[in-house]
């Protein structure tokens, strides 16, 4: 049989076969090769990302605050990760298998692909454990990270603030800036403020992946990996010192407290009790402790130094001189009759608690006469005044770096119209003692504070002085807002300086004097809501003729201004301005005294706050203590909602 | 004297060497490349293992070539018969793999018996053709040819391993073709087989293919009868590719077939479509010239199911790009000339079956494995001859060709009539 004619049809067929194979080949390999690249990358090449660290905070002295510490975190990539090995993981973990298994459908709902970050702050020796395992469990990796760690003993909790995971809604926002679920971000303070200039940018490595999801070695040795970038380190006008016993004296108290540097607005400190330790958000967090933090009627993650919102009392009284002497309704020398009430409502509506007699400003301030500053405030009109206190910085949120702020309330003849349709002066005269319908915060006393003392330059308070960073040596300056002139004359601020040195000279602040350095402060006393101790508030400036620091304290319910936030603040200008608190025995009373005020208890049922009640004519004069005139206090309490969100 | 191995087909041997050398670089690379300590640690000595079965492989071909043409034929049957109880012994003691009862364990090995069965198979229907006289009945033999083939497509479809059972039911018409019927009929059921795979693919187009033939075999042949075997060949073949499709098989199972056609998409993806798009991926990439030796991202990364068994070639695609991807079907293409070459230079009916029969086999394995790998063929399981990491077929394909290098290296032994 021949078979020349079907063999050669058979070896058609074979080349045919062939043909078509090479061409398919072709098709694939060499037209079609972009897409199959990609689809292959986009397979097998994970970008890994690698975190830079984040910048570390020092304090003005150089010394560090806050920096850095590596910590392992566990990850799991849900598509690649095996259910069944649960029980293997958690046992690794040395957790109940419910927990893996919870965090395992979190981490699922937010990405299949994503390696997500299921157990950060894995101790060292079980990390090693776990890692010995990888190959027995598909999908899980690690991350190196960073957690935060705290050196100081002063906590500076709502100056630094702290970091925590992101949020849902946050990375919603946050994701193209390369934020994924687990990642630490600043929550509030310089961490939240400075957020993108701490954390620096994000490096990749670019790792081979296999099918089941683990790193097997790196692309191409590495050619396209990038190394991160730190963040900058920021540096902060903040003095450790002070502020650590700023914190001290405010044991046992609530308020708020703020030094600034009365030259340039830089923060020396920022005192908000009760706080937190911002360490206990590096680690999971035990949910009683969580709960505190937000349910806990005296709010510790508030910052009560920049939103609290307490009637200044009395330490409006040079705000209201400056104001009169500026608009001529006053003069330094002019006398006003105090027969212990302003006669607009009788001897028992506008009270005194002295009669002082024919008085004039400076003796005013010291003796701080109600009759003459309800007589200031009846020859204004409330627009002036609301003018004035703007353009001293009240009643607005100040542009700077310290994120949460209360505005204040400074009233206008708008919002009497709006809230009391029938005002008259009888409405508005408190205004002149610092009561009624008005709030302020003691970071905005503490720049009016410090306005005074340089006679008139009103600087933007500020945290952060400078950015450095520790790899390029590279240095930033924060855009801090420039200072303003206010528009009142020196000889003015003269005169309120001199009558605030009596203060402290003769006056309420006798007591607490600055052993050897001469100061101006004012004493106030604002009446609390619900009954409740007055707030004491109290602002000062030191060294007088040469004015370094300004200090504002407001404590909530701890009686007149001259027994708690007085010896506060003049400790803190003491402690500032000579690095440690005199030895006399009469300056250890003080501190001892102090340290044993505290602030009147609140219940859980007088939580909720309450806003500025009516400036009901008759209600000040009944409940005005023997000391000093008293104002009402519209507490603030927008904090909890917030801090709720993110929880 | 004559010196023995005068005649033996050196290029053959060449492309042996050559197709079992690339599967030994591949395997390697799976087993020993950077990804290797993530493997299961039964996979990790393949290249070994591959290496012994090639070497064993060699002996028993090497022993082949030493026996003579008589000792075939006259064991032929027997080896047939032997084969049979082997299948029906796997299908009775046998070992699952992935879902096939086809494994039986002899000793320390796990042979395969299905691919040893081949060599069976062609031997006997060698003998079978041999026994043609000029007034047998050919539609008697046909049945029988046909028989040798379907009795163990049986067994094995019985086993569950519906690739091998393929390939036989592929090796049948050819060798009915080549031994009893016409050429033209070759073309015929060419032809219907090509319509069949269109109406999987792309029903318009078969038809249109369908009518071209019909029209072209009419034009050519002048003959109404040809023309309307033409038209119901081809049309049959559509209509039975249609009812299979409709009819006979499961969604699930349609699904499985069309899914080569479009692999991608999301109802196949991650599941009977994720070979095809991983080994897809993984071939394209490569490129002209690869990503290199144990570079492949699909390949260290294990994406592709079954990388060194039945889509080996996708690591070949990967890591030696078009070139390496030619290098490996000039080989193939190479060997199975050779072979059908050798069929038709030994003019013996047994002879020219056992170069058939193994080319057929071969080319069937060629084109579908690579077809497959490549996304032109739906997913059938069977390897891809001397490359896929797998003992049994090494064996049985490299018996085969050693079968028939002796056969045609001592072909003036066979007698100059067949009768």
């Amino acid at each position: 049989m021949d078979y020349t004619l079907r063999g050669r049809v058979f070896i058609g067929v074979i080349l045919v076969a062939m043909g078509l194979l090479s061409l398919r080949l072709a098709q694939l390999q060499l037209i079609r090769t972009d897409d199959y690249v990609s689809e292959s990358e986009t397979n097998a090449l994970r970008e890994r990302r690698v975190l830079p660290a984040r910048g570390a905070i020092y304090d003005r002295n150089g010394r560090i605050l806050v920096n850095n510490e590596p910590s392992y975190t566990v990850t799991i990539t849900p598509r690649s990760f095996d259910a069944d090995k649960i029980p293997l993981l958690a046992d690794l973990l040395e957790v109940p298998d419910s927990v893996v298994a919870a965090r395992f459908a979190e981490l699922r709902r937010y990405s299949a692909f994503q390696p997500g970050k299921a157990f950060r702050d894995v101790p060292e020796d079980i990390f090693s454990r776990v890692a010995e395992n990888f190959y027995r469990l598909p999908g899980v990796g690690y991350d190196q990270d960073f957690r935060r760690r705290y050196h100081t003993k002063a906590t500076a909790a709502h100056v630094l603030g702290y970091v925590r995971e992101v949020t849902d809604s946050e990375l919603a926002r946050l994701q193209e800036r390369g934020y994924r679920q687990g990642d630490l971000i600043g929550k509030s303070g310089v961490e939240s403020r400075y957020e993108f200039g701490l954390r620096g940018s994000l490096g990749s490595e670019i790792k081979v992946v296999n099918v089941h999801g683990l790193e097997v070695n790196s692309w191409q040795d590495g050619a396209f990996d990038h190394a991160p970038t730190s963040g900058y380190d920021m540096h902060l006008g903040l003095d450790t010192d002070l502020q650590a016993l700023a914190e001290s004296l405010f044991v046992g108290k609530r308020g708020g407290a703020v030094a600034l540097d009365a030259n340039s607005g830089e923060i020396l400190a920022l005192v908000s009790k009760p706080d937190y330790d911002p360490d206990v958000f590096t680690e999971a967090m035990d949910p009683e402790d969580w709960d505190h933090l937000i349910n806990s009627p005296e709010k510790p993650l508030y910052n009560r130094a920049t939103m609290n919102l307490l009637p200044p009392g009395s330490t409006w009284k040079p705000f209201m001189a400056l104001m009169a002497l500026q608009e001529g309704t006053i003069s330094p020398t002019e006398h006003v009759h105090c027969a212990g009430y302003h006669p607009l409502g009788g001897p028992s509506v506008f009270r005194d608690m002295d009669a002082h007699g024919r008085i004039a400003l400076e003796e005013a301030l010291e003796k701080s006469c109600n009759t003459f500053f309800f007589e200031l405030m009846m020859r204004t009109n409330v627009e002036a005044f609301s003018d004035y206190a703007r353009m001293f910085g009240f009643g607005e949120q100040v542009a700077t770096d310290i994120g949460e702020q209360g505005s204040g309330l400074i009233p206008d003849s708008a919002y009497y119209d709006q809230r009391f349709p029938a005002w008259g002066p009888g409405y508005t005269i408190n205004l002149g003692v610092g009561q009624g319908d008005m709030g302020v915060t003691p970071l905005q006393l503490a720049r009016y504070a410090a306005a005074v003392a340089n006679r008139g330059t009103l600087y933007t308070p500020h945290l952060v002085t400078r950015m450095a960073h520790a790899e390029t040596g590279e240095i930033l300056y924060p855009q801090i807002a420039a200072p303003a002139k206010l528009p009142i004359r020196e000889a003015h601020f003269d005169v309120v300086r001199e009558g605030m040195k009596r203060v402290m000279e003769a006056g309420t602040g006798r007591w607490i004097q600055i052993p050897g350095i001469p100061s101006g402060g004012k004493t106030g006393t604002a009446q609390a809501p619900h009954g409740r101790k007055d707030d004491s508030v109290f602002i000062l400036f030191a060294p007088y003729d040469d004015p370094q620091i300004a200090v504002a304290v407001q404590v909530e319910n701890a009686g007149f201004g001259a027994v708690a936030a007085g010896p506060i603040g003049s400790l803190m200008a003491e402690q500032y301005l000579t690095g440690s608190i005199d030895a006399s025995p009469a300056r250890q009373w003080v501190l001892q005294s102090v340290l044993a005020v505290e602030s009147e208890p609140l219940h859980g049922e007088e939580a909720a706050p309450e806003a500025a009640r009516s400036p009901g004519q008759a209600d000040v004069p009944e409940e005005a203590g023997p000391g000093e005139e008293t104002a009402q206090a519209p507490q603030d309490s927008e904090s909890a909602a917030d801090i709720e969100a993110d929880a | 004297m004559r010196i023995w191995y005068r005649n033996l087909d050196y290029l053959t041997i060449f492309a042996w060497v050559g197709l079992a050398s690339i599967g030994l670089v591949a395997i390697y690379s799976t087993t020993n490349g950077p990804s290797a300590e993530y493997l299961l640690a039964s996979v990790r000595q393949n290249f070994w293992r591959q290496l012994a079965w090639i070497v064993i492989s060699s002996g028993a071909g090497l022993a082949c070539l030493f026996l003579p043409v008589h000792f075939f034929q006259r064991v032929a049957w027997v080896a047939y018969l032997g084969t049979l109880l082997l299948l029906a012994l796997a299908l009775l003691f046998g070992r699952e793999v992935n879902g096939a009862r086809s494994w039986l364990y002899i000793g320390g090995f796990s042979l395969q018996v299905s691919e040893i069965a081949k060599v069976g198979a062609v031997l006997a229907a060698a003998q079978l053709v041999s026994s043609i006289r000029p007034n047998s009945s050919k539609v008697r033999y046909a049945l029988l040819l046909v028989a040798v083939f379907m009795v163990p497509v049986a067994l094995i479809l019985l086993q569950n391993d519906a690739g091998t059972a393929f390939v036989f039911c592929a090796v049948a018409p050819v060798a009915v073709f080549w031994a009893i019927w016409p050429t033209s009929m070759f073309i015929l059921m060419a032809a219907s087989g090509v319509a069949g795979y269109f109406a999987v693919v792309h029903l318009p187009t078969a038809l249109v293919f369908a009518a071209l033939f019909t029209i072209f075999v009419f034009w050519k042949t002048r003959s109404r009868l040809y023309g309307a075997m033409a038209g119901v060949f081809s049309g049959g073949a559509i209509a039975a590719v249609l009812f299979a499709l409709h009819q006979v098989f499961r969604p699930h199972q349609v699904a499985r077939i069309r899914s080569f056609t479009n692999p991608g998409a999301e109802e196949f993806r991650s599941g009977v479509g994720f070979h095809l798009v991983q080994s897809k991926a993984a071939i394209g990439s490569g490129g002209l010239t690869g990503k290199g030796f144990m570079e492949g991202t699909q390949t260290q990364g294990a994406y592709v199911p079954e990388q060194s068994t039945d889509f080996v070639f996708s690591i070949i695609g990967e890591e030696w790009g078009f070139l390496g991807s030619m290098a490996v079907i000039a080989l193939f293409t190479v060997l199975l000339v050779r072979v059908i070459q050798m069929g038709m230079q030994i003019k013996h009916p047994f002879g020219s079956m056992v170069a058939v029969g193994t080319a057929s086999i071969f080319l069937a394995h060629v084109f579908v494995n690579i077809g497959m790998v490549a996304g032109l063929l739906p997913v059938i399981g069977i390897p891809l001859p001397f490359i896929s990491y797998g003992g049994s077929a090494m064996l049985a394909n490299t018996v085969l060709l050693a079968l028939l290098l002796n056969l045609h290296m001592r072909r003036d032994d066979f007698p100059i009539y067949v009768y």
